[in-house]
């Protein structure tokens, strides 16, 4: 375990703990803000809803893997190498929303 | 000639002999296992995606409102009168997980399971906290950080277990469900149960790396590593059920 003392250390703010409550109101925020969207829309079932909802969870998501996890901290290598082969699952989400598209028209207008 | 090199070594990251990531192997090898389970859990949430989508919409609920008083067989009135559950029909949650402890029949669509969110947010910044009390080398504080955080877990997985038994005491099953098509039930079970099953290990996880801290394994290292890779793992528990959360209660 002695390599670690070896490492650079990436750079970790001064003022890490006001960032992480900042960071907790924040989510607390967009949860609210779930919350309240759900409600006013109960009703509604439409696409653009669901796009919605997915788009307040990766932005939800960004602050969780930036602040918490530490990535917009680390070195821009480890940054990509995670979130680039992220690409592969939206890849598979337009695939299975073709897909998906095919298998409703088939199971039900025949 | 000697300044030459030493500035070619600290542009050129890949030469080895250090980490071009700058941080510790086990701290890599971390963030790569989450994002292989990135993959199992988006693969997970696209199936749900998928099959859902193959059935057709829910039906609008006209009926209920937030805060309305319910029979106690809402269900069977339901199926019976609106025909609001019906095998085509992917269920509307809303009518589904409109549950509360200690609260009987009264219809609460949401609440529980944002109580189960902010469970988890406050537990995953307790877990921050300790990490950042673990650069300082404060001791205590790591440790009051870490129980708090293992008690968030076990409080969420106490949420979900009743969840879960609510669930099931409605007649939900693996193979089938009094609210429509079959994978309905299926899903919420393999993915909550997924899920759950993180939590579960992430709490374990941390009551060993409390004890260690307790036992002051990682003062006599010099550092508090280990707290932050655990926590990266507990992180990312608390991010998918953010997305399980959009996908089975929002959506």
């Amino acid at each position: 375990m002695e390599h670690i003392e070896h490492l650079e250390h990436t750079e970790t703010p001064k003022d890490m703990k006001s960032q992480i409550w900042k960071t907790f109101w924040i989510l607390l925020a967009f949860t609210v803000v779930d919350i309240v969207i759900y409600f006013i829309l109960l009703s509604n079932h439409s696409m653009w809803k669901n796009w919605l909802f997915i788009l307040l969870g990766v932005v939800k998501a960004y602050f969780i893997v930036g602040v918490f996890m530490h990535m917009k901290f680390e070195r821009k290598t480890l940054m990509y190498s995670i979130i680039v082969p992220m690409i592969f699952v939206v890849f598979f989400v337009t695939l299975m929303i073709i897909e998906g598209d095919y298998t409703n028209l088939l199971r039900w207008f025949k | 000639m000697a300044t030459n090199t030493l500035s070619t070594e600290r542009k050129f990251n890949w030469g080895g002999g250090k980490s071009p990531f700058s941080v510790s192997y086990g701290k890599l090898m971390m963030w790569l296992f989450l994002l292989s389970d990135a993959f199992t859990f988006s693969s997970l949430l696209i199936a749900y995606g998928f099959i859902r989508y193959s059935f057709q919409s829910p039906i609008h609920n006209l009926v209920v409102k937030p805060f309305d008083h319910l029979s106690h067989d809402f269900v069977q009135e339901m199926v019976e009168k609106t025909k609001y559950f019906v095998q085509d029909h992917w269920p509307s949650p809303e009518l589904v997980f409109n549950h509360f402890p200690f609260v009987h029949g009264i219809h609460l669509p949401l609440f529980f399971v944002s109580l189960m969110t902010f469970i988890l947010i406050l537990s995953s910044v307790t877990m921050v906290l300790a990490v950042e009390a673990g650069h300082r080398n404060a001791k205590s504080e790591v440790s009051k950080y870490m129980l708090m955080t293992i008690i968030g877990g076990a409080m969420f997985l106490g949420c979900q277990a009743w969840e879960w038994a609510t669930f099931i005491g409605e007649g939900a099953r693996l193979y089938g469900n009094p609210y429509g098509p079959r994978s309905f039930a299926a899903l919420f079970f393999i993915v909550t149960g997924f899920h759950g099953f993180h939590v579960f290990s992430g709490v374990v996880l941390n009551v060993i790396t409390y004890i260690n801290v307790l036992k002051g394994t990682y003062e006599k290292r010099g550092h508090y590593e280990m707290v932050e890779k655990v926590g990266l793992y507990w992180h990312f528990v608390d991010l998918v059920w953010v997305f399980v959360f959009t996908f089975f209660y929002l959506i």
